[in-house]
């Protein structure tokens, strides 16, 4: 993949906003909101993932769902393909859903319980193809295949599944439309590590074989170094850096990732042992309210006082590499006048290190 | 596992769930022996009264034979013995069987099925939820027995004039019973409905693109079947006694045309002389009601997967 010319933009979002308001009081009047996805702006390039990391409630499964309007965003759009999914009338998006699927993130939850596996599976190919039953039931049993599920279990219900199971019917699910696009909403997070690795192997040959293009959330560090092409490090409804993997696990740039990744337990005894956690000091803030300025600088062991002022924006500091902080500086060798406008970090960034 | 396996599964296609379903229903046993009773009970009053051929409301013209004839403890000639103006219980029980047995599973219908509507409608479209539960609550609020006298009152006569007198008061009784007997159903389907939509699968359905009206269908009812299993079962025997109740405060069915309630208010003056009068029609509807519900109890559990196959 280190080929010279830039991959194609797939998914492109911009200023993307995503309020759930909060009504309070006797007459149910609209008080505040959530700000759950506060103004994200990130390109996903055609056949690589994109990792999406973060704590619990910065906002990340809701930018995957928002990213497949499962939710009606606040404002911003997603351009997916050629079209705005944010605007599209229902129907138009009906048509455009076989483009871009979702992988949830509880097996148990996520499939019917009275459903059989082969009608689960055979769920999208009814609602957007005219195949007959025979074709249908063909292809359900090749996803089957390609997931690694036995055909015999065609006829079973989803309790009858071991979780990792489970999440492969997920899998097969959604690619049964030949889907470009598929979000994974932290597809391992529920099931056990022997599981997680196999499930993981698998999207991977998957994105191998039908050439997908992956929004992996997790909360897995470690399994985000493994699939992920470039991470997105979110903090409270924003992307605090988004780096090519390598780079930004060796040499985080932004504080908050500094110190998310320097939770990662290494392998190796010698280098655990002498491994600095920087550990934070307080709790995250209230999306509800968050902080004026930047919004990690209630916590953040760098802070100076303009992060209580003014809100950094996501600017590339590093050739592909996008820092929202006040104290990283672009260097002087990248392209010049990249500070930070939305118009800017569109054409430099990058789905591969330059280096 | 051998590999011959494979190809010997490929061509088994994926059983129907009805198939499963049987399987499961014919292993309850309290569901077999319940489709079982309720099978005699409604060949009972169906084919019955061919074969005992004897009119429910005959009463003798000759006073004299019809004094001698009446409150008879059962025997050959009348093997449930005869009510107070002297006509044959068997007979009476068998007439008056068909129309409770018909009114209270239609009333049940129309109960369910506008409870169920209107509980999936509220549950699941927010802006039809106020709206909807507010209807439900003022429906919860009226007083049942008044409101029914008023429909009979106003409604009897130009039905009757449609549909001929028992046509006409049939259909005005099931309607009246089933449009005040939804609300519960209604509530505990929205209930239910709320929970199920913020399901994961749900959402998956929505991200394939399912529209509402499949996605209702498809993932929302059947996963509500139980309560309204529960709901519909019980809705039976409730239909069946406020029947009677009505025809009891004379806005039912006429005073000699039989059905169970009648029978058993009729009986429920001489429960002290001749306590089988109120005992048949009350074992009927008991044996009814208690039936319906094992059924419903065997279909609900051969309708949930999890429990199939157990």
């Amino acid at each position: 993949m280190l080929d010279a010319k830039p991959a194609k933009k797939l998914v492109e979002v911009k200023d993307l906003k995503m309020y759930f308001p909060i009504h309070s009081g006797l007459l149910r009047r609209h008080t505040g909101d959530v700000k759950a996805v506060d103004g994200l702006s990130f390109d996903i390039f055609e056949g690589e993932t994109l990792g999406l990391v973060g704590e619990s409630g910065c906002g990340k499964s809701t930018v995957g769902r928002a990213l497949l309007r499962l939710y009606e965003l606040t404002s911003g759009s997603v351009t997916i393909g050629d079209e705005d999914i944010a605007k599209l009338s229902p129907e138009k998006l009906r048509t455009k859903r076989p483009m871009m699927q979702m992988v949830f993130q509880d097996p148990q939850a996520c499939l019917n319980p009275r459903m059989t596996v082969a009608a689960i599976i055979a769920e999208p190919l009814d609602e957007h193809t005219k195949l007959s039953a025979d074709e249908k039931l063909e292809k359900v049993y090749e996803l089957m295949d390609a997931v690694g599920l036995n055909r015999a279990f065609a006829n079973r219900y989803p309790h009858a599944f071991s979780g990792g199971q489970r999440q492969r019917i997920g899998i097969a699910r959604a690619l049964a439309l030949n889907p470009k696009f598929i979000v994974c909403d932290e597809p391992i997070a529920a099931l056990d590590v022997s599981i997680q690795a196999q499930v993981v192997n698998l999207l991977e040959d998957l994105q191998e074989q039908y050439g997908l293009t992956y929004l992996f959330i997790s909360h897995d560090l470690s399994m985000v170094r493994h699939i992920a092409d470039r991470v997105a490090v979110m903090y409270l409804g924003r992307i605090a850096e988004l780096s090519p993997r390598e780079p930004l696990y060796a040499d985080p740039l932004h504080p908050y990732a500094k110190a998310l990744l320097s939770a990662v337990p290494d392998p190796d005894p010698e280098r655990e042992s002498g491994r600095k956690r920087i550990i934070l000091q307080g709790d995250v803030p209230s999306p509800s309210n968050p902080p004026k300025g930047c919004n990690f600088c209630t916590r953040c062991p760098e802070v100076i006082p303009i992060c209580h002022e003014v809100k950094p924006d996501l600017a590339e500091v590093r050739p592909g590499r996008f820092v929202a902080c006040h104290l990283v500086k672009p260097d002087n060798n990248t392209a010049a006048g990249s500070t930070g406008l939305a118009e800017d970090f569109e054409y430099n960034q990058q789905g591969e290190p330059k280096q | 596992m051998t590999d011959a396996a494979p190809q010997a599964v490929k061509l088994a296609k994926p059983r129907s769930q009805w198939a499963d379903v049987w399987v499961q229903f014919k292993s309850h046993k309290g569901a077999l022996v319940g489709l079982f009773v309720f099978l005699s009970l409604a060949l009972f009053v169906s084919v019955g009264p061919l074969v005992w051929t004897k009119d429910p409301t005959f009463i003798n013209p000759d006073a004299v034979t019809m004094i001698k004839t009446r409150n008879k403890p059962p025997s050959w000639e009348f093997p449930l013995g005869t009510d107070q103006l002297g006509r044959d219980m068997l007979a009476r029980m068998m007439k008056g069987g068909q129309t409770s047995i018909a009114v209270g599973l239609t009333a049940m219908v129309i109960s369910i099925t506008l409870g169920t509507f209107i509980g999936v409608m509220a549950g699941y479209f927010k802006r039809l939820d106020n709206v909807l539960m507010r209807l439900t609550d003022l429906f919860l609020a009226l007083p049942l027995l008044p409101l029914l006298l008023v429909m009979a009152m106003l409604f009897r006569a130009p039905l009757s004039k449609a549909f001929g007198p028992e046509g006409g008061t049939f259909l005005l009784i099931v309607v009246a019973i089933g449009l005040t007997s939804w609300m519960q159903a209604a509530r505990v389907v929205r209930g239910e409905v709320l929970a199920l939509k913020e399901r994961e699968f749900v959402l998956a359905a929505r991200s394939i693109g399912t529209p509402s009206r499949r996605m209702i269908l498809r993932h929302v009812l059947p996963n509500v079947m139980s309560p309204i299993m529960v709901a519909a079962t019980l809705g039976i025997a409730n239909a069946i006694i406020t029947e009677s109740a009505l025809s009891f405060l004379g806005l039912g069915f006429p005073p000699d045309f039989p059905t169970w309630g009648r029978l058993l208010f009729d009986g429920a003056e001489y429960i002290q002389q001749y306590p089988e009068r109120v005992i048949w029609p009350g074992v009927a509807i008991s044996l009814t009601v208690l039936s319906v519900n094992y059924i419903g109890d065997g279909l609900r559990d051969a309708l949930d997967p999890r429990i199939r196959g157990r």
